[in-house]
C-alpha cells in the first residue's frame, strides 16, 4: 500500500491542523501586544473602548483593564487546558494499565523461553520453536481515521510504561518511510535505547546493550504510533529482524491502528503476520472523549467560561462533518476564548467570579472601585436590558453575576443528570448539550415539548419550538423518555448517580432522596444491597411483581426530570449578564476557524 | 598471536567450569559477573555437545540431509566446497547446520543477511565475530573494523582469518591430550551465510551475490568454508561469472509422517497429543508444510481441544476423542483460514459482547443508531463522502458519471442493468470477473471532486433526518456544508490507506487516484450515511 510518495502526502494534515493551535500559543506568548492590538482592530471593542473612553479619558484605566483581561484569559485557558489534559489521561489511564499488565505477562512468558546471557549476543538464532519467535503485538485501536489526537496518547503511553520500569521507544511513521528504509528506523530505534546515533545501525548492537547490566531483565517496549502511515516493505523487514532476534531482546511492539484489523492484514505480508502474536486493546472513541471534555469544560464550568448555543451548534457541527479530530475542537475552544477575552470588556470578572473562593470578599472591595462607566456598560447589556429597573449599583451587579452563577449550577446538574439517564439511551452529552444551551422565550411551553406531550402551542416562535418541530424528538425529551422505561435495577442506579450528581443543589437533591426512599420502600424485600449482581431471571421476576409499581415509580423520576429540565435547566444566554461570561460571536469563530471566505 | 594467546589459557579453565551451571541457572551466574573478553572458542556454539544420534532423532525426516551435511563437511581437517543449502520456509536449514557444528564443535562465522542488512553491516558483523570483538557502551557500540567495499573486506578478512587459524592451530597442538569441553575442534573456520535470497534486494547491480559466490576463489585458503543457506533454488542466482559452483543440498518440504513426529517431539501427553494431530494434522498439511505455520496454528486449537478435559495427562479413549473432535470441529474451519489471529484482552471482550447483546435489544428501536455503529472508527461525515466518492470512482467507467449523476438520479441505471442482464448472464459475469481481475480503477482529482459534489448535494437537498438536525443546529452559519477542507480529508484518507496515491498519468500529467477499500466497508459507510451506495454501483 506504500506509495513512493508516501513521504509527501505524509505531513499535510499534521502541519495544517497544528498550524493554527501553534500560531495562537505563539500569539499568546509573544506577548499581550498582539491582542490588545487586535481588540483595537475589532469593531466591536472598538466601540467598546471609545465608550469607555469617552467616560474615563484615561487611557491608564484601559490598559489596566486590559491587563486584567489578558490575565484572565491565561488564566481560564490554562485551567481548560489542565482539565482537558486531566480528562484525557483519566480516560486512557485503565487501557494504559490493562497494557502495562499485558506487557508484563508477554515478557514473563518469553522469559520463561529461557536463555542465558552469553547466547543473548551471538548472531545465530538460538530458538527454532516457532511459537517462540512469535512476537507479542499490542495492536491499539484509537479508532479515530485522524491520528493527531493520539500524538499525545502514545506518547504518555511510553512515559506510564518507562515509570513502571519498562524500556519504551517511540517511532512513527516518519521512522518506517521508504527513503531511510529499514535503517531508519532502526537508527532511531538505538538512539531512543542507547542515546547514541550510529551510522551502521543493526539490531545486533541492541542485543548487546540489552546484555549490559542496567538493561537486563527489563521488557523493551517499541511503540509504533500509526501503523497505517509506515511503509509496509520497512514494517515487516522490521518485524522479521526482531523476530529472528526474538528471546535474545525480548522487544514488545505496540502499535496504533486508527481504523480496522484489516489495516495490518493489507499493509503486512502473511509470512510477517504470522510472526505477530497479537492482542487488541480499544481506546476511548473521539465521541467518548468529547463527551468527557464537554463534560469538565463546557458542563461542569470549570474555568466559567461557556459558549452560546450558536458557538456550540457551529462545533458540534464541525466535529460531525468536516474534521472530527478533538485536536481542532480544542482549537476551536480556544479561539473561542481568546476572541471573548479580546472582545468583552468586562470578561475580566471572570476569573474572580468563578475562580476564587470567596468571590463575595472580592466584590466588596473591588466593585467599589469600579469605574461608573463599567458599570454603566454592564447594565447596559442587551441580557440585563431585557428587565432593567434595578439601580445600576456595584452592589446589584455583584449580586447578579452570583444569582449567574448559582443559574448555571443548577443548569449543568440538570444536564448531567439528563445525561445520565441519556447514557441508557446511548446518547451523547455533546448533542444533549447542543440543545440544553438553546435559549427558549417561554420557559414553561418549552418545557411542554420537552415532555413531549403531544400539546403544540402554536403561538409559540421560538428558536426551540422550531428546532424541536424539525426533529420530532429532541435528545432531551428522548433521555426523559428513557426514564420512563428503565428497568427498576437502572432505575436504582440511575437515581443513585442522581443523589451524587444533585449534592450541590439541595430542592433537588431532597427530591431524589425523597424518590429513593420510595425505590428502596416498595421493593424493599426484592432489593438487596449488591443490586448490580442481582442475575436477569431475577429482576425479570420482580419486575412481574412489581411492574405497577415501578412504573408509578418510573413516572415520578420522569416528572422529577421534567421539574428540572423545567425549573432548573435556564440556558445561559437568557440570564442576565451572560455576556461576561459567555461567547456567542459564531461568525467570528468561523471566520477565524476556516479563514476568511 | 601470543599476546591473544595468555589470556586465553587462563579464560579456559574459568570458562569451562562455568560452561555446566550456565545450563541450570545460567541467567543468574552470568548476571552477576562481567562479560568476560571473547575467545576463539565463542566462535563454536557452546552449550552441551550433542551426539550424532540426538542429532538424526530431533530432526525427523532429514536423517539424508544430516548425514549428506556430514559428509560434505568431512572429517576434522579436512577442506571443503562451498555448500548451498535451499529449501523453503521452515524446513530446517539454519537449525540443522547449526546443531551439526554443535556436534562437530567446530568453529564458524553465522551472519543473517536479514539481520545484516547491508552490505557494510554484513562485512563489519563477520568482521566482528572474527575479531571477536564485542560491541559495549565502552567502544561506543561501534564495530571494530569499518569496510564498506568488497575489497577493504576481502583485505582485512583475510587478515582476520589468518589470525583465526593460526590461534587454531596453536590450540590443537598443544591441547590434544587434554581437551576442554568448550574447546573449538580442528583448524578449520566456516563462515555461514543465511538467508541469501535477501540479498538479491540489496542492489541493483547485484555486486555482492557473485562477490560471496567467488569468496572462495578469492580468498583461496583451504582452511575456510563456506556454506550458504538461501529459501529459493540455485537457479535463482544466475551463475554465469565462471566461479566455482557451490554443493546443492535440498531440504525439501517435510512429508505428513515427517510433520507428525516433529510434532510428537516433547509432548507431555503423547496419546492426547496424538489423537489431536490424528484431528488436525491432515487438514492442515494439505494447506502448509511449514513447521512454523503448523504450530502456530496447532498451539491454540490444541489448548481449545483440551479444553473439556479436566485432567490434561488424560489418556483419551475413542468415545473421549470423539468428544473432544466434537468440541475442536467448529473451530477448525476459521483456523484454516487466518493465520493472523487477534486475541482480546479478556476485559473489553466481555464488554463488548455484553455491548453487543444490549445493542441487538436496543436494535428496533433505534435502527439509525445501529447502523452508525457498525464501522468502529470514527470518521467526519465529509470524509465519509469522499471516501464513497472516491469508491464510486474507482469502480464505475467514468463514462457513466454523467448518467449517473444527471437529475434523475440512479433510476435511469436500474434499467441499463436490466436491459444487460436479460442479454446474457454469462456475458456479465465474464464482465464481473474481469472487474475483479482488474481490481479498482484509478481517477484523477477532478473527477473526484465533482463525484464528491454531486453526492453531496443530493444528499443536501433532500435533507435525510439526519441532515436536519444539524441544519436545525447550525442555525445562522448557512455555509456549514460539506465542501470545506476536502484535500485535507483527503490527504487523511491516503493515509488511512483507503485511497491510494498513484503515479501521474502520463498523457494528462496529473496525479491518480484509487480507492482501495473493500465494498464491504464502503457500504458500511454507505449505511452509516444511509446513502443509496448500490443505486450509484455499476455492475457489470
Amino acid at each position: 500500500m506504500a506509495t513512493p510518495d508516501h513521504a509527501e502526502n505524509d505531513l499535510q494534515p499534521f502541519f495544517v491542523l497544528h498550524k493554527a493551535l501553534v500560531q495562537k500559543s505563539e500569539r499568546k506568548s509573544s506577548g499581550s501586544r498582539k491582542i490588545r492590538r487586535r481588540i483595537e482592530l475589532s469593531p466591536i471593542s472598538a466601540k467598546n473602548a471609545e465608550k469607555m473612553e469617552i467616560g474615563t479619558g484615561e487611557e491608564r484605566d484601559d490598559h489596566h483593564y486590559e491587563h486584567l483581561r489578558m490575565e484572565a484569559f491565561n488564566f481560564v485557558w490554562s485551567k481548560i487546558e489542565s482539565t482537558i489534559k486531566d480528562v484525557l489521561r483519566n480516560i486512557n489511564l485503565n487501557v494504559f494499565n490493562e497494557i502495562h499488565r499485558w506487557v508484563c505477562e508477554s515478557f514473563d512468558a518469553i522469559k520463561s523461553c529461557g536463555t542465558t546471557l552469553t547466547k543473548a549476543t551471538h548472531s545465530y538464532p538460538i530458538v527454532t520453536d516457532a511459537t517462540f519467535r512469535q512476537l507479542f503485538t499490542g495492536l491499539v485501536f484509537t479508532k479515530n481515521m485522524e491520528f493527531v489526537d493520539d500524538l499525545m496518547t502514545f506518547e504518555e503511553l511510553g512515559l506510564h510504561l518507562k515509570s513502571h520500569g519498562c524500556h519504551v521507544a517511540n517511532l512513527s511513521s516518519i521512522d518506517f518511510s521508504a527513503n531511510n528504509g529499514i535503517g531508519g528506523c532502526l537508527r532511531s530505534l538505538l538512539r531512543q535505547f542507547l542515546m547514541v546515533t550510529l551510522d551502521a545501525a543493526d539490531i545486533s548492537i541492541l542485543a548487546s546493550w540489552y546484555s549490559d547490566q542496567g538493561n537486563y531483565n527489563k521488557p523493551v517496549v517499541v511503540i509504533i504510533d500509526d501503523m497505517e502511515r509506515c511503509c509496509g516493505s520497512v514494517l515487516s523487514d522490521f518485524i522479521l529482524m526482531l523476530s529472528e532476534w526474538a528471546v535474545k531482546v525480548p522487544v514488545i511492539l505496540i502499535m496504533g491502528v486508527a481504523t480496522t484489523l484489516d489495516a495490518p492484514r493489507n499493509i503486512l505480508p502473511s509470512n510477517v503476520l504470522q510472526h505477530l502474536h497479537v492482542s487488541k486493546f480499544l481506546l476511548g472513541s473521539p465521541s467518548e472523549r468529547m463527551d468527557a471534555i464537554v463534560e469538565a469544560v463546557l458542563v461542569r464550568l470549570c474555568s466559567g467560561f461557556c459558549v452560546g448555543y450558536k458557538v456550540a451548534a457551529f462545533m458540534r457541527n464541525y466535529f460531525l462533518r468536516q474534521d472530527g479530530t478533538l485536536t481542532s475542537f480544542i482549537r476551536a475552544l480556544k479561539i473561542a476564548c481568546v476572541e471573548h477575552f479580546s472582545s468583552e470588556p468586562l470578561s475580566f470578572m471572570l476569573k474572580a467570579l468563578f475562580v476564587e473562593e470567596n468571590s463575595q470578599g472580592f466584590w466588596s472591595e473591588e466593585h467599589a472601585l469600579f469605574p461608573e462607566e463599567m458599570l454603566k456598560y454592564a447594565f447596559d447589556l442587551p441580557s440585563c436590558r431585557r428587565n432593567n429597573t434595578e439601580e445600576r449599583t456595584g452592589e446589584n451587579l455583584a449580586h447578579d453575576l452570583s444569582e449567574l452563577k448559582r443559574l448555571q449550577k443548577c443548569w449543568s446538574t440538570t444536564v448531567l443528570c439528563l445525561y445520565e439517564a441519556g447514557k441508557y439511551n446511548k446518547i451523547q452529552l455533546l448533542d444533549l448539550f447542543c440543545e440544553a444551551v438553546v435559549p427558549c422565550l417561554g420557559n414553561s411551553t418549552a418545557s411542554n415539548h420537552h415532555l413531549g406531550s403531544g400539546i403544540s402551542s402554536s403561538s409559540d416562535h421560538s428558536i426551540h419550538h422550531q428546532y424541536l418541530i424539525s426533529e420530532k424528538c429532541s435528545f432531551i425529551c428522548q433521555a426523559i423518555r428513557k426514564v420512563r422505561d428503565l428497568p427498576v435495577v437502572l432505575l436504582y442506579q440511575l437515581l443513585k448517580s442522581w443523589e451524587k450528581l444533585t449534592e450541590d443543589v439541595i430542592e433537588i437533591h431532597d427530591k431524589v432522596k425523597e424518590l429513593q426512599s420510595l425505590l428502596k420502600f416498595e421493593n424493599g424485600k426484592s432489593l438487596k444491597q449488591d443490586l448490580t449482581n442481582i442475575p436477569k431471571r431475577h429482576t425479570s421476576r420482580s419486575h412481574l411483581n412489581m411492574d405497577k409499581d415501578s412504573k408509578v415509580l418510573n413516572e415520578k423520576a420522569a416528572r422529577l426530570m421534567e421539574t428540572m429540565v423545567r425549573d432548573y435547566m435556564q440556558p445561559v444566554e437568557c440570564i442576565p449578564f451572560h455576556e461576561i461570561v459567555c461567547f456567542k460571536n459564531v461568525d467570528k469563530l468561523q471566520s477565524e476557524s476556516w479563514g476568511e471566505d | 598471536m601470543g599476546k591473544e594467546e595468555s589470556p586465553q589459557i587462563t579464560r579456559r579453565t574459568t570458562r569451562s567450569s562455568s560452561s555446566t551451571p550456565i545450563l541450570k541457572n545460567g541467567e543468574e551466574t552470568t548476571k552477576t559477573s562481567e562479560p568476560h573478553p571473547l575467545t576463539i572458542n565463542d566462535l563454536v556454539f557452546g552449550g552441551e555437545p550433542i551426539k550424532l544420534d540426538e542429532l538424526l532423532s530431533s530432526f525427523p525426516g532429514r536423517r539424508i540431509q544430516i548425514l549428506e551435511l556430514m559428509r560434505l563437511l568431512g572429517p576434522l581437517n579436512s577442506p571443503m566446497l562451498p555448500l548451498f543449502l535451499y529449501g523453503g520456509t521452515s524446513t530446517g536449514k539454519t537449525s540443522i547446520i547449526l546443531q551439526i557444528f554443535r556436534h562437530l564443535n567446530r568453529p564458524f562465522v553465522y551472519s543473517s543477511c536479514l539481520t545484516c542488512y547491508s552490505p557494510r553491516i554484513l562485512f563489519e558483523s563477520i568482521m566482528n565475530q572474527l575479531l571477536l570483538h564485542r560491541k559495549n557502551a565502552d567502544n561506543g557500540y561501534a564495530s571494530a573494523k569499518r569496510c564498506e567495499r568488497p575489497s577493504d573486506f576481502v583485505v582485512s578478512l583475510r587478515e582476520a582469518l589468518t589470525n583465526v587459524l593460526n590461534t587454531l592451530k596453536e590450540n590443537s597442538g598443544k591441547s590434544s591430550s587434554r581437551k576442554p569441553a568448550g574447546q573449538a575442534n580442528g583448524r578449520m573456520i566456516y563462515l555461514i551465510f543465511d538467508n541469501l535470497e535477501l540479498v538479491r534486494e540489496w542492489d541493483k547491480s547485484s555486486s555482492i551475490l557473485p562477490f560471496l559466490f567467488e569468496l572462495y576463489d578469492i580468498l583461496n585458503m583451504p582452511e575456510v568454508g563456506l556454506i550458504f543457506i538461501s529459501k529459493v533454488s540455485p537457479d535463482a542466482y544466475y551463475s554465469d561469472r565462471g566461479y566455482v559452483e557451490p554443493i546443492p543440498i535440498l531440504f525439501p518440504d517435510y512429508t505428513e509422517d515427517s510433520l507428525r513426529q516433529i510434532f510428537m517431539r516433547n509432548q507431555a501427553n503423547p496419546k492426547l497429543y496424538s489423537s489431536f494431530l490424528d484431528v488436525v494434522l491432515r487438514t492442515f498439511s494439505r494447506i502448509t508444510r511449514r513447521v512454523d505455520e503448523l504450530s502456530t496454528a496447532f498451539s491454540p486449537l490444541f489448548k481449545k481441544y483440551c479444553e473439556p478435559l479436566s485432567d490434561p495427562g488424560l489418556v483419551p479413549n475413542e468415545d473421549m476423542k470423539r468428544k473432544l473432535f466434537s468440541h475442536l470441529q467448529p473451530h477448525l474451519a476459521p483456523a484454516l483460514n487466518e493465520i493472523f489471529k487477534v486475541q482480546s484482552q479478556p476485559s473489553p471482550e466481555v464488554e463488548a459482547k455484553q455491548e453487543k447483546v444490549k445493542r441487538k435489544s436496543n436494535a428496533n428501536k433505534l435502527g439509525g443508531r445501529e447502523a452508525f455503529d457498525e464501522i468502529d472508527f470514527h470518521m467526519s461525515t465529509s470524509a465519509k463522502y469522499l471516501i464513497i466518492s472516491a469508491f464510486l470512482a474507482s469502480r464505475n467507467p467514468a463514462t457513466l458519471d454523467a448518467s449517473l449523476f444527471d437529475s434523475t438520479g440512479g433510476s435511469d441505471n436500474r434499467k441499463r442493468k436490466r436491459k444487460s442482464s436479460e442479454k446474457s448472464m454469462e456475458q456479465k459475469e465474464t464482465a464481473e470477473q474481469e472487474l475483479l481481475m482488474k481490481g479498482p480503477g484509478t481517477f484523477p482529482l477532478e473527477r473526484l471532486l465533482a463525484i464528491f459534489q454531486c453526492l453531496t448535494s443530493v444528499v443536501e437537498s433532500s435533507l435525510g433526518e439526519d441532515q436536519q438536525i444539524n441544519e436545525g443546529l447550525g442555525a445562522g452559519n448557512g455555509d456549514s456544508g460539506l465542501m470545506s477542507d476536502v484535500l485535507l480529508q483527503l490527504s487523511s484518507l491516503c493515509n488511512a490507506n483507503f485511497i491510494s496515491k498513484g503515479g501521474s498519468c502520463p498523457l494528462e500529467g496529473s496525479t491518480r487516484y484509487r480507492a482501495t477499500i473493500s465494498e464491504d466497508l464502503a457500504l458500511k459507510v454507505a449505511r452509516s450515511l444511509k446513502f443509496p451506495l448500490s443505486k450509484y454501483l455499476y455492475r457489470g
